[in-house]
């Protein structure tokens, strides 16, 4: 069989979810034509798919000393190396993506990640910002670029891109968190927790979202109690106990100021 | 694949047949869609691609849902070298019609090596990119200023441990944990906010209770860089005494630990409930995992060079770090410790530990660690 044959029936079985099938038509093609990168990384991709992450990592390695410009095999090797745990060879993989094409947008944003895991928000926005600009159909790129920007209290942007971010995929229960934080230090304690129910809404299990929410009722509970208002913290003590059944500070302080 | 290779591909005429199956006339007189299209195919085969362009807008015009040809533009924009602009228009048949193994694959294919990127139309700005943009401005010297892969922290939370009702260990004397580990985390802001390097935050700044779950939501409330909680230890011999730091870990210290850690990581599967199909490689959650997995390591880091502090600084034997999963250090989304600071339950530590210069040793040990510790 014509080994172009082969990679198109290998595509179409990769397509469908039929990897082992995929995978035996790439490897006959490499057999053809052991330079042909698109095959080798076909494999490599469905390699790790099968969560063959050695086997996927000596197939993209391959790929770059055939070519040592094919950004797609670097880029997967700098992700390996992240599952890995290997930061700087990661990091050097990204980087190289950089330097063949300054235009990678995946490149920018592992760089723009890995800057925003050290806390170093002005290389993560510098890098993130570039990504963004590169692919702005990302939203994983809109959203560590906002964590970035709120991480330096930069509001104004961080919301932009948390807003950003809901636009291309509004189940993105994380930007939705942060947006209400967001509101939540500027005093708009409704407008938090209005966010953090939507995510509750999408995930009634989301552990972030029950304990902001939580947080906030104790909050307002403490606020009522030092204006003199039990009855209006008794009924926030409630309401943290509607999402946080367990709350230790809220089943404590409903026994003793409703007794 | 090789030019040549994809060249002879390209002449074998492979079509997404869906895409011609679905093509309907939308014209009753003159040239339809599919005309146009049919034509478009031709003058590929003949190499004509810029004719072949034309037309295949043209077609696409008349009938924007034919990923055929979409497809087909695609083809001839990848002919006339224009790779960005194929991937556009192969991405456009896609988007009609995900089965579309062959435009899938070109858009594959080509962007394995870096494209031109096409110019993106502007418009003019929202009211919030206007107020972004003139953040930005104003933070423009802070944001070119920094550099280096070394971690860094400029928000630090502190959380006085216990509190309120509950009033964690009592000693001998009547000492409360509670009351020390406050007094020594309202010391420790006073002293970092003195400094003015980081910005320092408290999880209670009074006696009342906060459930653990509070404590970290404020660090990630704040977007810490650091969490670092206070207690003070006790154990039912009085003669156990020694200051020590934990962590946490993958690698539990011990079956105790194991078995805690077990348990939160059955807690943490409701966070994902979305995650994990098979065959799908998650990029987001390798993210995620390698994050935790630097926090834990860098939180390590931390807990030792707090450590050392301690050893030079305090009156208090060092009992060295350990790891373990506390839950007030496992749900904070960044490096976390947990310091115990001396023994209240022994005599002579408690006794120590109600001295303002004990106190202030201990407060110094932590802001050394935190400002000049780590290089």
């Amino acid at each position: 069989m014509d080994v172009d044959d082969l990679i198109f029936q290998g595509a179409d079985y990769h397509y469908k979810g039929e990897f082992d099938k995929a995978i035996a038509k790439f490897q006959a093609a490499v057999r053809i034509d052991p330079q042909n990168e698109y095959a080798h990384n076909q494999l490599g991709i469905l390699y790790a798919k099968k969560e063959r992450f050695d086997a996927a990592f000596r197939v993209f390695q391959k790929v770059v000393r055939i070519d040592a410009r094919n950004t797609y095999a670097l880029l997967w090797l700098g992700i390996l190396y992240l599952k890995q745990g290997n930061l700087e060879r990661g990091f050097e993989k990204f980087q190289r993506i950089m330097e063949i094409d300054p235009t990678n947008a995946d490149g920018y944003y592992f760089l723009g990640a890995i800057y925003n895991f050290r806390h170093n928000t002005a290389k993560a926005i510098e890098y993130l910002k570039r990504a963004r600009d590169a692919d702005s159909d990302e939203p994983d790129t809109h959203y560590r670029l906002a964590q970035a920007f709120h991480n330096l209290d930069m509001t104004a942007n961080a919301l932009l891109e948390y807003q950003r971010t809901l636009a291309l995929k509004p189940s993105h229960t994380k930007a939705i968190s942060g947006i209400g934080w967001i509101y939540y230090n500027r005093g708009g304690r409704d407008a938090a927790i209005a966010e953090w129910k939507k995510i509750i809404k999408i995930n009634p299990k989301d552990r972030d979202a029950i304990f902001n929410l939580a947080k906030a009722y104790n909050d307002l509970a403490w606020e009522a109690m030092k204006r003199s208002k039990p009855k209006e913290a008794i009924s926030y003590w409630k309401k943290t106990l509607r999402v946080d059944p367990k709350n230790k500070a809220a089943v404590y302080y409903l026994k003793k100021y409703q007794a | 694949m090789d030019r040549r290779h994809f060249l002879r591909w390209i002449g074998k005429g492979i079509l997404g047949t869906s895409g011609f199956l679905l093509c309907t006339r939308s014209v009753a007189w003159g040239k339809s869609a599919f005309d146009y299209a049919l034509e478009g195919q031709n003058l590929i085969a003949a190499k004509r691609f810029a004719e072949a362009r034309d037309v295949l807008k043209e077609a696409i015009r008349l009938d924007p849902k034919s990923d055929w040809a979409h497809g087909l533009l695609g083809r001839a924009y990848y002919g006339l070298g224009q790779k960005a602009e194929a991937v556009a228009a192969f991405r456009g048949a896609v988007r009609i019609n995900p089965a579309d193994t062959y435009s899938r694959m070109m858009i594959e294919i080509i962007t394995q090596k870096p494209i031109p990127r096409p110019k993106k139309p502007r418009r003019p700005p929202t009211p919030l990119e206007k107020k972004a943009r003139a953040e930005e401005e104003a933070m423009v010297s802070h944001l070119s200023s920094e550099g280096g892969l070394a971690y860094q922290v400029k928000r630090v939370v502190i959380d006085p441990g216990h509190g309120g009702f509950d009033s964690g260990a009592v000693g001998p004397a009547g000492l409360k944990e509670k009351d020390v580990t406050l007094d020594l985390a309202q010391r420790l802001k006073r002293r970092i906010s003195e400094k003015g390097k980081i910005k320092c935050f408290l999880t209670r700044t009074g006696d009342y209770y906060i459930p653990l779950s509070d404590r970290t939501v404020i660090a990630n409330q704040y977007q810490a860089d650091l969490f670092v909680s206070i207690h003070i230890n006790a154990n039912e011999n009085r003669k156990a005494h020694g200051c020590e730091t934990y962590y946490c870990s993958e690698k539990a210290s011990s079956k105790e630990a194991a078995r805690v850690a077990a348990f939160e990581n059955a807690v943490l599967k409701y966070d994902e409930p979305f995650k994990k199909s098979p065959g799908y490689i998650d990029i987001e959650e390798i993210l995620f995992n390698f994050e935790r997995k630097l926090y834990w390591e860098e939180s390590g880091k931390f807990a030792r060079t707090f450590q050392n502090r301690f050893e030079q600084a305090l009156p208090f034997r060092s009992r060295g770090v350990h790891s373990a999963n506390f839950f007030v250090l496992r749900r904070a989304k960044m490096p976390s410790i947990l310091l115990e600071t001396g023994f209240i339950s022994n005599y002579d530590e408690e006794a120590e530990l109600k001295k303002v210069s004990v106190r202030e040793k201990i407060t110094l040990a932590v802001i050394r660690g935190l400002l000049y510790g780590r290089g």
